[in-house]
């Protein structure tokens, strides 16, 4: 356990100094927040019953779960990959799983401490209070972050090489970053987009959140099983497809 | 204690159509320096992947202190220690990261200040690895290679690339590791460092063995006068046809 949390300490500093990480998954959600409560914080978001200030802290509250998820995981692992590391792990008493769970909780922590900065700028400078169950609302959110986990990982095991990792994540990235709502709030797209947006996994997830922030159950379950077979599914692919070189 | 410490029994590798290695054998013993040379495409990092289990050979054995590697990974790693050919480190890890990191990885790992001190990296610590010079890296990945106190070590190509003063600084370091006992396993393209390193030597061309012995052995066989030319011989290399 303490040869882990060694191991675990350097790749997480190696996160925390990550350049990409720092500006998309710290910074972007916490501008976009500021941005939009400025414009339009006490505005009313259609039938949610949620200001876009409330709506928009619980859609931003998942970007941080999204880089982690389409970004670090499938780029640090697809670049170990290809740059020998899984390889000379591979060649030491250790598991090259070590490492894979470290990066994965590395991410994770990221995602939380972008969450994290988001609530205490959203609670101390602009008033915002949960209607709904807390605890509730962070089971949800960490459910959401295991499902989109599972996504990454699959495409760090699908794709074999950097230039082909590039190219998914980016197709996959961005329109669930700007089209599942986590962004741009859902509630200004037009009725088709919204759609689309309700399908998407991270959409799914962000629909879940803020249904719960509002202090309502309805529909929860359903959605939280439709996030479970997600994780299961992609798991299990991602570990059956798994290459260390 | 003597005796075989790598043994490579028949051992055959194809990918596709192309026969890589083809029924190789040899043995190195315990505390030698043994090197397997060859040109490019010759098959030795292949070889050195099927001993440490990395590539299952199509044919054959490969037993490193006894054991087929890729079934006891874990009981020859804390023994073996490696430098493969084109490792890359994380981006951004400082060198005092790489060796915690590396070093975690072991149950009783050595003190890499110590061994920083060796290579001449002690003031290296904060570097971070990409801003190391090709002769500080090559370095680096020795100590990394030490790190787990290992009993063999493998050395891919150690000192391609290098300049002249940092491929000696390696050779010094290496002679001292061969004092201590340590067995050596390296491939290289360069005679003078087979020469001045290796007890024992393993010529290969295109997967199969031309000739193994002692230096000695490897020169008066082919009727040569040094390694170079010896090599040379053995690869089929005729001057005069130019």
């Amino acid at each position: 356990m303490r040869r882990f949390l060694k191991m675990y300490k350097v790749e997480q500093k190696l996160f925390l100094m990550s350049p990409d990480v720092i500006i998309f998954n710290l910074l972007m959600p916490l501008a976009s927040f500021i941005l939009i409560s400025l414009i339009a914080g006490s505005k009313s978001a259609a039938q949610t019953g949620l200001t876009y200030l409330q709506s928009s802290y619980v859609a931003l509250s998942t970007v941080g779960i999204c880089c982690s998820a389409f970004m670090s995981i499938p780029i640090s692992l697809v670049e170990y990959r290809s740059q020998g590391v899984l390889k000379r792990m591979y060649c030491s008493p250790c598991s090259p799983t070590w490492l894979l769970a470290c990066d994965t909780i590395a991410s994770g922590v990221m995602a939380a401490i972008s969450t994290l900065i988001l609530t205490v700028t959203a609670v101390v400078f602009f008033g915002y209070r949960m209607k709904g169950n807390i605890g509730l609302y962070i089971l949800v959110w960490l459910l959401t972050m295991l499902s989109m986990f599972s996504i990454g990982l699959l495409i760090a095991s699908l794709c074999r090489t950097t230039k082909s990792m590039n190219v998914v994540t980016s197709l996959v990235y961005f329109p669930m970053l700007l089209l599942s709502g986590a962004t741009i709030p859902a509630e200004i797209f037009p009725k088709g987009l919204r759609m689309l947006a309700e399908v998407m996994p991270l959409g799914v997830g962000i629909k879940m959140l803020k249904t719960v922030s509002a202090g309502s159950s309805a529909g929860v379950l359903p959605e939280m099983a439709v996030l479970v077979a997600i994780a299961v599914v992609c798991s299990i692919i991602s570990v059956k497809t798994f290459k260390w070189e | 204690m003597k005796g075989n410490c790598i043994s490579v029994k028949n051992v055959s590798k194809s990918f596709g159509d192309r026969k890589v290695v083809d029924n190789l054998s040899f043995t190195v013993g315990r505390g030698e320096v043994f090197g397997l040379l060859g040109h490019n495409g010759a098959g030795k990092s292949t070889t050195i992947d099927m001993i440490l289990g990395l590539k299952a050979p199509d044919e054959g054995e490969a037993t490193i202190l006894g054991m087929d590697a890729s079934r006891n990974r874990k009981k020859v790693f804390e023994k073996v220690g490696v430098q493969l050919q084109h490792t890359q480190y994380q981006s951004g890890i400082t060198v005092e990261d790489a060796c915690e990191e590396y070093g975690a990885l072991y149950k009783e790992p050595a003190d890499y200040g110590e061994l920083l001190k060796q290579f001449g990296l002690a003031g290296l610590r904060k570097s971070t690895v990409s801003k190391l010079s090709g002769g500080e890296r090559q370095k680096l990945s020795v100590v990394l290679a030490l790190i787990g106190k290992p009993e063999v070590v493998f050395l891919d190509e150690l000192t391609t690339g290098l300049d002249v003063v940092a491929r000696r600084e390696v050779w010094r370091t290496l002679k001292n590791l061969k004092e201590r006992g340590l067995t050596i396993f390296l491939t290289t393209h360069y005679m003078e460092e087979a020469q001045a390193l290796c007890d024992r030597l393993c010529i290969i061309k295109s997967g199969e063995k031309i000739t193994e012995g002692t230096i000695e052995e490897v020169i008066s066989n082919s009727g040569q006068s040094n390694l170079e030319e010896a090599y040379l011989h053995y690869m089929g290399f005729d001057e005069t046809e130019f």
